[in-house]
């Protein structure tokens, strides 16, 4: 970990003194224990706030959108995919990014810590090799990290990013026998009436914060669907109904784009599982189409083409 | 007569009791999260919490509140008010920094000529029955914004737990008539009051995180179109959870929905969403992230103390914990007293 | 969707290609060929058309099923409609199907301006599922 650290931060340098980049953006440490924030780096001599961790959870391409000029981006393998999405949909120059890929073991859950430790507050933190060691108020606990990873990072199969500009570090083996998809098999095995049961309960939780939305780099529309007017499509109200196309639409609109990342897992205030219904999507793109997002810059995402012989055999 | 026991174990007859004749609110667990829902028995009750997630204002002041109804007839409109208020309530178990949010939010909801009726008449109908913090938090600040963990500022009584039972502190004739109704509950003794002082001292103390919002409001007056806003500004995401999930936020919009009926409801609303200043035309005089941003921290410290007379901030720290990308409003107020001088 | 008391019968809205489906209902009707009346049209003028907010609207409010018809892939008056129409409804109907949505709520179809009688068997087979399934509430705002 400390020598990736460095290593960003002479990368970094080199980017910026050099001038290829105007800005950087990377972690740097929070004001919590456990948590990192973004940062935003335009001066060589600031590079020493750059920090690597596993509690770099934050997703950093969204903040390569809007931005004029050149910015260099610290990158694990969801958010150099996902740079790489929205390169290949034209919101920014693919030249004016210098992916800097880091390779990631996986992100740490605050929420499974929590859901452990219940009403114990973590005062103090330190991740050391495998193990997470947690302070509190009268509590001491080492834990095992594998326990507390983000449930996206237990199955991801982009360890390394696959399109990048600058490597950091040595690329670390790729988790090639997870079946990623075993949540959404075990949904889809179920009936329609548990399935419904199941996200009705799930969705219902939801108070239209939109940190969901927000937090995903693929939801840059200036205007989202859901705050048009004229016409006004669905509600803004939580009635359920509302809630639940919300998150259905949503998912569609990124559905063929979206890595799993699982920053809107993170993001989620009312601990919804928006990822069970993100990857559905996932699996039906690469069932269907043969598609993985963000793999390739030439490759386009499924719903932006089509082919003669697509699969069709729901339609009469 | 102020200072009334009750042991720990007696405490969900009392609640069961109250949900006989009031409509009982309290913190309940489920699925791991603790949040204010509506009790008909007393054993529902949880009081093991920090605090919750959500804040109490969504009793009074519901995410999605319907205004009033209407029918369309042949010649005219037919409106049916809905604001039936149906009986006495109780909130229990609401932390100081909550409770002194709404000594905030009624200066708002009551300022001007139009009364907000639909909050004000929840709020008379309503006893709030507090619990001391024993345990703040390390995200706690509520010390710096004049509130405290034992602070009695919107209650009409304070339960403290001292161990093996609750001390039961009346703060208000309102909360002298609900104990009134109670009088199987024994007096406290003056070791009991003493044990709540010291714990009460005890939390004070406890409470590490510190700002100093002094002259804040001053500093801010000079700041308005300083460069601070530039760098501050850039991680934030434009989501509503520090809106939604703050106590003392009462920002909200109104829409006109149709189904069978026509209906006019209000929702929550936040000033870091990009519509939220949008104009008819076209124009949005807040058109990015920063001036968002400068809004909610001048709200906060500015406007809300010429308003209002006070911050509106409690310190609960919500905001700080939940925010994704690790916003810290207490870094922000640190860098405005660094900049202001 | 208000039950008047009467039996229950299913509400379906179907939105059909101008230049094939259209046609082919069209088609249908002058060949007075009997087929359920529970449909209402709306003619679109390409299964391109047909934004997927259209088909959860209706879902929403009330309508107990949800038929799109377009031409034939190859056929399309606008040469592709249909076949960007095709990878949208795929995702869309996998999708609802995941959530809980019933099948067979929302379906699709290929009917050319030439059979008539396809439509009017689809029309049939849309009904008869969407009888079996019963009244609509999954989606629905009271």
């Amino acid at each position: 970990m400390g020598n990736i650290e460095n290593s960003i931060r002479e990368v970094a340098e080199k980017l910026l003194s050099e001038k290829k980049v105007d800005l950087i953006i990377g972690y740097e440490q929070g004001t919590l224990p456990l948590r990192t924030t973004p940062c935003f780096v335009d001066k060589a001599e600031d590079v020493k706030k750059l920090v690597w961790n596993p509690s770099c959870d934050a997703n950093l391409s969204k903040y390569v959108l809007g931005r004029k000029g050149k910015v260099g981006v610290v990158a694990k393998g969801c958010d150099a995919r996902l740079i790489a999405v929205c390169a290949i949909e034209n919101q920014f120059p693919r030249e004016n990014v210098v992916i800097i890929g880091i390779p990631c073991l996986g992100v740490i859950d605050r929420k499974k810590l929590e859901a452990k430790l219940g009403d114990k507050e973590i005062l103090e933190a330190m991740v050391e090799d495998e193990q997470i060691k947690v302070k509190g108020e009268r509590f001491e606990l080492a834990l095992p990290k594998k326990d507390f990873l983000c449930d996206s990072c237990l199955t991801c199969k982009h360890r390394n990013p696959p399109i990048y500009d600058v490597f950091v570090g040595e690329k670390v083996p790729e988790n090639t026998e997870a079946n990623e998809f075993a949540e959404v098999s075990d949904l889809e095995a179920k009936s329609p009436e548990e399935r419904w049961k199941h996200f009705k309960e799930e969705l219902s939780k939801c108070i239209r914060c939109y940190a969901c939305r927000n937090v995903c780099p693929l939801c840059y529309c200036k205007m989202c669907f859901v705050d048009q007017t004229m016409p006004a499509w669905f509600g803004k109200t939580n009635d359920l109904s509302d809630t639940m196309i919300y998150h259905i639409v949503r998912t569609f609109h990124v559905a063929g784009r979206c890595v799993d990342c699982g920053a809107c897992s993170r993001a989620c205030p009312m601990d919804i599982n928006l990822r069970e219904l993100m990857k559905k999507t996932e699996k039906i793109m690469k069932e269907r189409y043969g598609y993985e997002a963000g793999v390739s810059l030439e490759k386009v995402p499924p719903l932006g083409e089509f082919k003669m012989d697509d699969p069709q055999e729901f339609i009469k | 007569m102020k200072w009334k026991v009750i042991e720990k174990s007696e405490l969900p007859v009392l609640i069961g009791e109250l949900t006989k004749e009031y409509e009982v609110f309290a913190p309940v667990k489920e699925k791991g999260m603790v949040s204010f829902e509506r009790i008909s028995s007393g054993n529902q009750a949880y009081l093991n919490f920090r605090n919750t997630k959500k804040p109490l204002k969504e009793v009074f002041f519901p995410q999605t509140e319907t205004l009033f109804t209407y029918k369309t007839g042949e010649k005219d409109v037919e409106v049916v008010e809905s604001r039936a208020v149906k009986g006495e309530r109780v909130v229990l178990g609401v932390r100081p920094c909550d409770a002194k949010s709404f000594v905030l939010l009624d200066r708002f909801f009551s300022s001007g000529e139009y009364k907000d009726v639909y909050y004000l008449e929840k709020r008379k109908n309503t006893t709030m029955v507090g619990l001391a913090c024993n345990h703040p938090m390390s995200t706690c600040f509520c010390t710096s914004l004049g509130g405290s963990p034992f602070g009695k500022e919107g209650m009409d009584l304070l339960l403290q737990n001292i161990n093996d039972k609750y001390l039961i502190e009346t703060a208000t004739e309102k909360g002298e008539e609900l104990i009134k109704k109670f009088p199987w509950l024994k007096d406290a003794e003056k070791a009991d009051i003493e044990r709540a002082k010291k714990l009460s001292e005890d939390a004070e103390k406890a409470v590490k995180s510190k700002v100093s919002v002094k002259d804040i409001s001053e500093k801010l007056d000079k700041m308005f179109d300083d460069s601070f806003w530039d760098q501050i500004y850039q991680k934030c995401l434009g989501c509503g959870i520090c809106t939604f999930l703050c106590p003392t936020c009462y920002c909200f919009d109104i829409l006109d929905e149709e189904t069978e009926e026509g209906k006019r409801v209000r929702i929550w609303d936040s000033c870091q969403f990009p519509c939220f200043t949008l104009q008819g035309s076209g124009y949005n005089p807040r058109p990015s992230g920063k001036e968002r941003m400068r809004q909610r921290i001048m709200h906060k410290f500015n406007y809300g103390v010429k308003n209002y007379g006070e911050n509106f901030c409690v310190g609960c720290g919500r905001c700080v914990q939940e925010c994704p990308v690790n916003l810290d409003i207490r870094e922000v107020i640190g860098a405005i007293n660094q900049k202001g001088g | 969707m208000q039950n008047t008391g009467k039996e229950w019968d299913p509400k379906i809205l179907a939105f059909l290609c101008n230049w094939c489906s259209y046609a082919g209902a069209d088609l249908a009707g002058i060949s007075r060929m009997q087929y359920p009346p529970n449909v209402r049209v709306v003619r679109v003028p390409c299964s391109g058309r047909v934004n997927p907010y259209f088909i959860i609207k209706a879902l929403q409010r009330g309508w107990d099923g949800v038929l799109v018809s377009g031409c034939h892939p190859g056929d399309c008056h606008y040469i592709s409609g249909n076949l960007v129409a095709r990878r949208r409804f795929t995702v869309l109907k996998d999708l609802l199907e995941y959530l809980g949505i019933e099948p067979g709520r929302v379906n699709f179809s290929w009917v050319s301006a030439a059979e008539g009688e396809k439509f009017a068997k689809v029309v049939t087979d849309v009904v008869k599922g969407v009888k079996a399934l019963g009244p609509a509430n999954r989606l629905v705002k009271r």
